[in-house]
């Protein structure tokens, strides 16, 4: 062990020489002429050359599902709407879904699509979640209804999609909402 | 025993020389006392003048160690001279104007190729702290100087700097929210995805390589990752339902993400194929935005289990969940820090979102934004800065902070609808 303390305090000495002999070099003589580019001790190390850039895409194939809008024909559903930051269906939500589920029960070929949508106020992902939980909630109120399940699907676009653009309460009332959307 | 003792000197060796550096800039500016550093256009070194190169070079060195926060940059409006490498010049002026920190700069154009050599001076001893040389094309001019910014930092502090990260985003300046990548500064804004549905919440794998993000661009939310070189890109999770706030594991090799495939928004990981899945919370609220401890062995995340949102931490199995934020309403979107002991999130004020810092344990809590809306915060690699979205003037842009919400600055520019900024690792 002694033998290992006095060859690390032998190494110890030599890195301090070491240290203190680089610190020197660096120190500019100033007598001395402008030292070549070439033969500059201070030459920097070559740095890594930058790495490449990413490829940007013009354009990507859409394969986007659209929707077939009933808003041409005669729209055959009412929206319901909700409470903030709530996915508990209201009286008045309910009493729409009645009626739409009456519709869908007399056309069993065409399938809906739930949609759930948030006011703005939330996060965006927290209403991501929110808009899922809507429209399930109606779906789900549907199928007590006697809708088939196979008819009905739900997606939720969070606060994505407002019908009104606006920034108050009016505007935030009508954001909160499910549309059914006829897929086909 | 003898060889690891060995290694360890050796290693002790490396750390003295590296904190000799480190204690003179220590030393010389106490917390509160900023360094004073000039740094200079660079000058032509052969091949001709070019315009762009000493403004972008400079604009580029000054954006960053403004950030820093440790230096005051001096005007060096007045200053010439071609001489950048030791012995050329006189550091006489300098010591004149009070600087303490000299960078001189000076590039050689060949062809299409540029050459640029970074030097750091102390004034007051005349010595050259920092040499580096880059080479790279005119595009890459910027990407050099953020590389001698990041050796700065190294030489400084000992841990480089970030700022040859990217920041990707999401933005609706084309009408519809793609995902977009930019320096972290601003610059060199590239669109990556063109597919005209709702692209969102992008975040990088640990290489940075690759992103991950949800797109509706086959009608569900579904989660993708795709390499940004190559752009190839698979969708990893396609469940029924929603497939948001997809978060690499600091290892690489998984994802957390929310899926509602059971009804309600529950927090899963997948392999980053996709093709594993464990599922970690089982209640039958809302739980999304998942962010990994740096050590991957916890995640935040956000669930209105009791109500309302609010921020929770459990193991990375699923255990143990216990909630973090103890006041405010509503809080969202979690960001757990690289150091690994801050956790940043957005709590609803009246008019809008704040972002707030949180010690893991739910203490020392501290509101780091007050000016418009502020939200989506993201930590820098290495945990120095922030980055998030504002509408502080109007419109939503990316800004960038320290982490003590000091600094803040706009980065994003040429639209108004720019939020969820994640700042990429070292690239």
């Amino acid at each position: 062990m002694k033998k290992n303390v006095t060859w690390i305090l032998f190494v110890l000495c030599c890195g301090i020489f070491t240290v203190a002999g680089c610190a020197k070099k660096e120190v500019v003589k100033k007598d001395e002429t402008p030292v070549p580019p070439a033969a500059a001790v201070t030459e920097p190390a070559p740095a890594p050359a930058p790495a490449p850039a990413p490829v940007p895409v013009a354009q990507e194939p859409v394969v986007k599902e659209e929707p077939v809008k009933a808003t041409e024909e005669v729209q055959p559903f009412e929206t319901i709407y909700f409470d903030f930051d709530s996915y508990v269906l209201r009286q008045d939500a309910r009493d729409i879904l009645a009626e739409n589920a009456q519709w869908m029960l007399k056309n069993p070929v065409s399938k809906v699509r739930l949609e759930g949508h948030c006011d703005e106020r939330g996060s965006d992902e927290y209403n991501l979640a929110l808009g899922e939980k809507r429209a399930r909630a109606a779906s789900s109120y549907l199928l007590t209804l006697g809708v088939p399940q196979a008819n009905v699907s739900t997606i939720s676009y969070g606060k994505e999609k407002p019908a009104d653009p606006g920034h108050d309460e009016a505007a935030w009332a009508k954001n909160r909402r499910v549309e059914f959307v006829i897929v086909k | 025993m003898k060889k690891v003792l060995l290694l360890a000197l050796f290693m002790l060796m490396i750390s003295g020389s590296i904190s000799a550096g480190d204690e003179y800039l220590e030393v010389t500016a106490s917390p509160d006392r900023k360094i004073s550093l000039a740094i200079l256009p660079p000058v032509t070194q052969g091949g001709g003048e070019n315009r762009e190169i000493p403004r972008e070079v400079a604009d580029a060195l000054r954006f960053d160690m403004e950030l820093t926060g440790r230096y005051t940059i001096l005007d060096t409006s007045a200053a010439s001279g071609a001489g950048i490498r030791p012995g050329e010049f006189d550091f006489a002026p300098w010591r004149a104007v009070g600087a303490e920190l000299l960078l001189k700069s000076g590039y050689t154009l060949s062809g299409s190729q540029v050459i640029l050599e970074c030097r750091l001076y102390d004034v007051a001893s005349g010595k050259q702290l920092l040499a580096k040389r880059f080479s790279g094309g005119m595009r890459d001019i910027r990407r050099m100087a953020h590389t001698f910014s990041d050796e700065i930092l190294l030489f400084a502090t000992n841990e480089k700097g970030p700022f040859t990260g990217k920041i990707a985003f999401v933005s609706k300046r084309s009408g519809n929210k793609e995902i977009y990548l930019m320096d972290y500064d601003g610059h060199h804004v590239q669109r990556i995805t063109a597919n005209r549905s709702i692209n969102l919440n992008p975040d990088f794998s640990p290489s940075g390589r690759e992103i991950i993000y949800t797109s509706y661009k086959k009608g569900n939310p579904d989660l993708y990752r795709r390499d940004l070189f190559s752009t190839a890109e698979s969708r990893i999770s396609a469940h029924p339902g929603i497939n948001i706030t997809g978060s690499w594991s600091p290892d690489g090799n998984r994802i957390a993400l929310s899926l509602s495939r059971d009804g309600n928004a529950e927090i899963y990981v997948i392999s980053k194929d996709g093709r594993q899945m464990t599922r970690l919370t089982r209640t039958s609220a809302i739980n999304t935005s998942p962010s990994w401890s740096p050590d991957g062995s916890r995640i935040a995340f956000l669930s209105d289990r009791l109500g309302k949102p609010q921020i929770f931490v459990m193991n990375s199995d699923g255990s143990n969940p216990s909630r973090l934020t103890t006041s405010g309403a509503y809080n969202v979107s979690p960001a757990w820090s690289p150091k690994g002991d801050r956790i940043l999130y957005c709590r609803q004020h009246s008019g809008g979102f704040q972002i707030h810092s949180i010690a893991t344990d739910g203490g020392d809590d501290r509101q780091l934004t007050t000016d418009g809306s502020n939200e989506h915060p993201r930590w820098s690699p290495d945990g120095r800065f922030i980055t998030f979205s504002s509408t502080r003037n109007g419109g939503q842009a990316i800004y960038v902070m320290r982490a003590d919400g000091t600094g803040q600055t706009r980065v994003s520019r040429g639209g108004n609808s720019d939020s969820h900024p994640v700042w990429s690792p070292r690239w």
